[in-house]
């Protein structure tokens, strides 16, 4: 190798490093190389090609910038690795995207000023399946709207309602809201739920009741959950223990078990029967890192082990366990992640409801990772993803990777492919990534 | 001295500043997709037809406006001032020959020089489709099409056309297809912007709609999209290049039925980028004549492109394609993968049928409709899913290939129609096209971000908005150095000031002057006027021991006011005059006697107000 070559690949490296595009899409290539041992170089040069080819339409165009280049390079890429992509962008950036029926979600928006909450109707390309050649309808509908005073952290809806409950993350009240049905497009507000033993100003976590009737689990830290019954306000539970822990996750795994998740990584069962009963399993965590929990429920399944809990640290760590054992993880990875953001803020760790063993995350930076945690180890090891979503930083008026991050995620509930997410430009986007394992058989 | 009343002068300004009205009669504007478009402005006294569509799903009378609306007052042509047309969609200008030639209208048409263009095309193929092929009667015919494009005034972006001395009309850019435009109608100093159909994000070959802060008193824009959150042209162009990048990766042949310009012309820049890029070998055709009678029109137009095509025409026409070549009728049976654009965009007929024909059978083949068809048209049927198609001949035709629909229609949605709001400022929004009970969620918004009424008017409904002229008058500098006499704040354009003065509305103009000038202008008499009032109050002291108290009372309360206690029973205010008296039997009841001139009139009707509410208890008489 001159010393021409050798300065080239110093320069290659160094874009792979600025580029985390390039290393990832070095990841993806991973299964599929023939060259083993080589491979960085390999997929540096796939790159390098790719970049030299731009050059080339640069001079033909006489005017394609290389900004340009970057995003071609990823559009052609998607073509790929994704069955379907669509992209919207909101007027206003939201940080919650929840279903509120089989075909609808609501978003909101959570500036400190006004805002608005959303209930949009997904395109209906996205559900005819027969026929999804001759359905053209790509776009969201607006079917309801309705403004908000203060800010949106946390929406959710009511099974079996029109309602959705908010929470502006600065104090412990709930908004309730009446979606609203065919006759008008407005969404209402209707109440206001309180917190008995309201302790702090940092917002508060809200899960919806599963079963029985309409009813709402919120708090701010551990010793403040509290149900309520949604019509009448009534506090039906209160927890009652003295646990000042700042609360970062909370989730029904049966009708009246609880899995509540404090920011510093302890998990909580509760049984809102037995206000006496709280187990405690405290995860030994780090000192400064904050936790945040995604739960896998099977609600017509008994059986303990078919609830799993996956805990995202801000260290980029997840820790797997299920409800046999919650204190002993059943498998852990160091994920591949290079933060972009500090802020702990949109952390987000959710199972894929129609697929085994799959988990996505988000939070960190413009991209949503899926990973398979079947070949994960009881011992700490780091794993590459098993896709990666990139589109948010590629969003069409201006490329910048590094002010991109995602604000949340949601699956699909039975499209096993199927996430929508959302980023911190407006941008909504619904995907359903190729499955290269069964693509290629 | 006399002077008008202040009321009446209010009552004069009321009367000189007639708040005006825009009216819009929205005669037509259906709901999603293919509707028709037709709005009658009134502004200032003159009337304007804003688009004249045809319904594409109807086949009888509904498929016209209701001119009788109209006609039943008379003739179009004395009615209507002007038309204009926005675009050269049917659903925008498909009943014009209708309209000028059945019904009977001469005056002028206003259309970009695009549509101009391709407006006459459209509507001769659509007259072919309705009266050859499906044998309709009662349609208008090639001639009405030329005699209506006769009366066609062509209109430049940006130019202010004088329609007649008071009506003016501008042209703004769209976006949307080739020539769409946004028109300003302006009298005096109403104005309406109307926007037809826009887009407010380009696309590969044409820009975004823009307008200036022109202000106008009402902005009517569609709202068809308004309720929806559109997703990227990208991934749309992205599922075009993929279904076509399949179909050809396993041999197959892709027909894109278009029309001649628009979409076609878009698709064809994507595909050669697509084929550059990605290195592809297998050929693509474009129909014969298509492409020169393209390329002629966006020479023609090129200014109505968007800046990236405008920027590179110079060197290299973007319209002139590497990869995409002629297409020749024998070429259709060459084996192996091949991508063809073909017209008609409906398959109606010609080229694009007859390929059709040969490629339905094989089901490893594509077919890409990029837009809407007319029903009775086999692209209408294949894409409602229909397997076997009755030919001419009877014969059957098996569809086996993959059939693809694809919109490419760019219009504004929810985000749009805000920021043409936010460019253009309008003190009214109106949105036709809309269900207004899907959009009140839109209509409170734009209320509550705009500070603006927001309207939605349904078919045949008439929307009245009330405007607010601002009237100018010419005010004397005597007056002026009057006022400035006076002292008090200076001037603030923010702080709106109280001045009295007279008005005189003569010769077409507005003059505000002192009431001496008037009087003397107008060779009139001063006139005093007194207003006298009698106040009762009960207080157990003599008469001249009353007035006494009263002196006190107002002493305390009037602070810097000339009060004089008169040798002759009286108290003077300025020039307001108290007088006490009682009688025999009542020597506690005092009947107090105020008078005042008009010019103190405030001061006045506040004295007897005060003094009505009786003397206070701790007075000294002095």
């Amino acid at each position: 190798m001159d010393v021409f070559a050798s300065l080239f690949m110093f320069w290659l490296v160094n874009i792979a490093h600025s580029l985390t595009g390039c290393a990832l899409q070095s990841c993806s290539d991973l299964h599929s190389n023939p060259l083993g041992g080589n491979t960085a170089a390999y997929l540096l040069l796939i790159k390098y090609r790719r970049r030299y080819r731009s050059c080339l339409a640069v001079d033909e165009m006489g005017e394609t910038s290389s900004v340009e280049n970057e995003f071609d390079d990823w559009f052609i890429e998607s073509l790929k690795i994704y069955n379907n992509i669509h992209e919207y962008q909101l007027e206003h950036p939201t940080r919650v995207i929840e279903w509120t029926s089989e075909k609808t979600i609501c978003v909101a928006g959570y500036s400190s000023d006004k805002n608005e909450i959303l209930e949009l109707l997904l395109p209906l390309k996205l559900f005819s399946d027969d026929n999804q050649g001759l359905c053209a309808e790509r776009d969201f509908k607006v079917v309801h709207g309705g403004f908000s005073v203060g800010s949106i952290h946390c929406l959710k809806h009511i099974p079996g309602t029109r309602c959705v409950v908010t929470n502006d993350g600065f104090n412990s009240n709930l908004q309730v809201w009446d979606v609203g049905g065919d006759d008008c497009d407005v969404i209402k507000r209707t109440g206001v739920l309180q917190l008995k033993s309201a302790s702090s100003d940092k917002g508060v976590k809200i899960a919806p009741g599963l079963t029985g009737g309409p009813c709402v689990l919120h708090g701010s830290q551990i010793s403040d959950i509290q149900l309520t019954e949604l019509t009448s306000g009534k506090p039906l539970y209160s927890l009652g223990k003295d646990i000042p822990d700042l609360l970062s996750s909370l989730q029904f795994v049966s009708g009246s078990v609880f899995l509540a998740c404090a920011c510093n990584g302890d998990l909580y069962v509760g049984d809102t029967r037995k206000p006496s009963a709280l187990q405690n399993n405290p995860a030994g965590g780090r000192e400064g890192v904050h936790w945040c929990m995604g739960v896998k429920t099977d609600l017509f399944s008994s059986d303990p082990s078919s609830c799993s809990v996956a805990r995202l640290s801000s260290a980029c760590q997840v820790v797997v366990s299920d409800l046999r054992d919650l204190r002993a993880p059943l498998c852990q990875a160091q994920l591949h992640v290079q933060r972009k953001t500090t802020s702990d803020d949109f952390m987000k760790v959710t199972w894929a409801p129609a697929l085994d063993n799959c988990l996505a995350v988000s939070g960190f930076d413009g991209m949503v990772q899926i990973y398979d945690t079947a070949s994960w180890r009881p011992e700490l090891m780091e794993f590459q993803p098993l896709f990666i979503h990139q589109g948010h930083m590629m969003s069409d008026d201006q490329f910048d990777t590094s002010s991109a991050v995602v604000t949340t995620h949601v699956w699909h509930p039975s499209r096993p492919r199927t996430v929508l997410s959302a980023a911190v430009d407006g941008s909504v986007h619904v995907w359903d990534w190729v499955d290269k394992a069964t693509a290629s058989c | 001295m006399a002077r008008v009343p202040k009321v009446l002068l209010r009552g004069l300004l009321g009367l000189a500043v007639t708040p005006g009205a825009v009216t819009l009669d929205v005669l037509e504007g259906a709901g999603q997709d293919v509707g028709r478009s037709c709005i009658l402005v009134s502004i200032g006294g003159k009337n304007i037809m804003l688009d004249c569509g045809m319904h594409m799903g109807f086949n009888d009378d509904r498929r016209f406006p209701d001119f009788s609306y109209i006609t039943q007052q008379g003739r179009l042509t004395e009615f209507l001032d002007c038309v204009i047309i926005s675009h050269f969609h049917l659903d925008h200008c498909g009943a014009l020959p209708y309209m000028s030639e059945m019904v009977g209208y001469d005056g002028p048409i206003y259309m970009t020089h695009p549509t101009k263009a391709i407006c006459p095309i459209l509507l001769e193929d659509f007259r072919k489709i309705t009266v050859d092929k499906k044998g309709e009667t009662n349609f208008f015919t090639s001639q009405m099409i030329k005699d209506c494009m006769k009366k066609v005034v062509p209109l430049n972006l940006h130019q202010t056309v004088q329609v007649d001395d008071e009506l003016e009309i501008k042209a703004y850019y769209a976006g949307h297809v080739l020539g769409a435009a946004m028109v300003q109608i302006k009298v005096g100093s109403e104005s309406v912007v109307y926007t037809g159909d826009y887009n407010m994000t380009p696309d590969r070959h044409l820009g975004a709609a823009w307008i200036d802060k022109c202000r106008p008193d009402i902005l009517i824009s569609e709202s068809t999209y308004a309720t929806t959150i559109r997703d990227s042209k990208r991934c749309r162009e992205r599922d075009f290049l993929k279904k076509v990048h399949e179909t050809v990766e396993r041999g197959g042949k892709v027909l894109i039925p278009v029309f001649a310009l628009g979409r076609a012309q878009e698709l064809c820049i994507l595909l050669e980028t697509f084929w550059e890029r990605m290195n592809m070998k297998a050929p693509i055709y474009f129909s014969t004549g298509l492409t020169e009678k393209a390329n002629h029109y966006y020479k023609l137009f090129i200014t109505w492109t968007n800046q990236k095509i405008r920027k590179t025409f110079v060197q290299r026409n973007m319209f002139e394609f590497k990869h995409i070549k002629a297409f020749d009728r024998s070429y259709a049976d060459n084996p192996g993968p091949m991508v063809v654009f073909a017209t008609p965009g409906m398959l109606h007929a010609g080229q694009s049928l007859q390929i059709f024909k040969k490629w339905a059978g094989n089901e490893k083949n594509m077919i890409i409709m990029p837009g809407y068809c007319v029903q009775g048209t086999i692209g209408h049927k294949i894409l409602n899913g229909q397997k076997k198609l009755e030919m001419e001949n009877r014969q059957t035709l098996e569809v086996k290939l993959q059939v693809e629909y694809m919109s490419f229609s760019a219009h504004a949605d929810a985000k749009g129609i805000m920021q043409l709001i936010r460019m253009a400022e309008p003190r009214n929004m109106l949105l036709v096209h809309g269900e207004a009970k899907k959009m009140e969620f839109l209509k409170d918004k734009i209320e509550q971000e705009f500070t603006i009424n927001c309207f939605m008017p349904a078919n045949g409904e008439t929307t009245t908005v009330i405007t607010n002229p601002s009237v100018p008058v010419d005010i004397s500098l005597n007056l002026l150095k009057r006022e400035m006499a006076l002292g008090g704040p200076l001037p603030d354009p923010k702080k709106p000031r109280t001045m009295h003065g007279t008005l005189i509305m003569k010769d077409n103009s507005l003059r505000l002057v002192t009431p001496e000038q008037a009087l003397k202008e107008l060779g009139l008499n001063e006139h005093q006027l007194r207003f006298t009032c009698r106040v009762q109050l009960q207080d157990p002291h003599s008469d001249p021991d009353t007035l006494s108290r009263i002196y006190t009372h107002l002493k305390s309360v009037l602070k810097g006011y000339t009060i004089q206690h008169l040798p002759d029973g009286t108290v003077m205010v300025e020039s307001i005059v108290i007088k006490v008296s009682s009688s025999a039997e009542e020597p506690n009841t005092k009947v107090l006697l105020l008078s005042w001139s008009y010019q103190d009139e405030d001061l006045g009707s506040f004295l007897s107000t005060l003094l009505k509410k009786g003397l206070p208890s701790g007075l000294s008489s002095m």
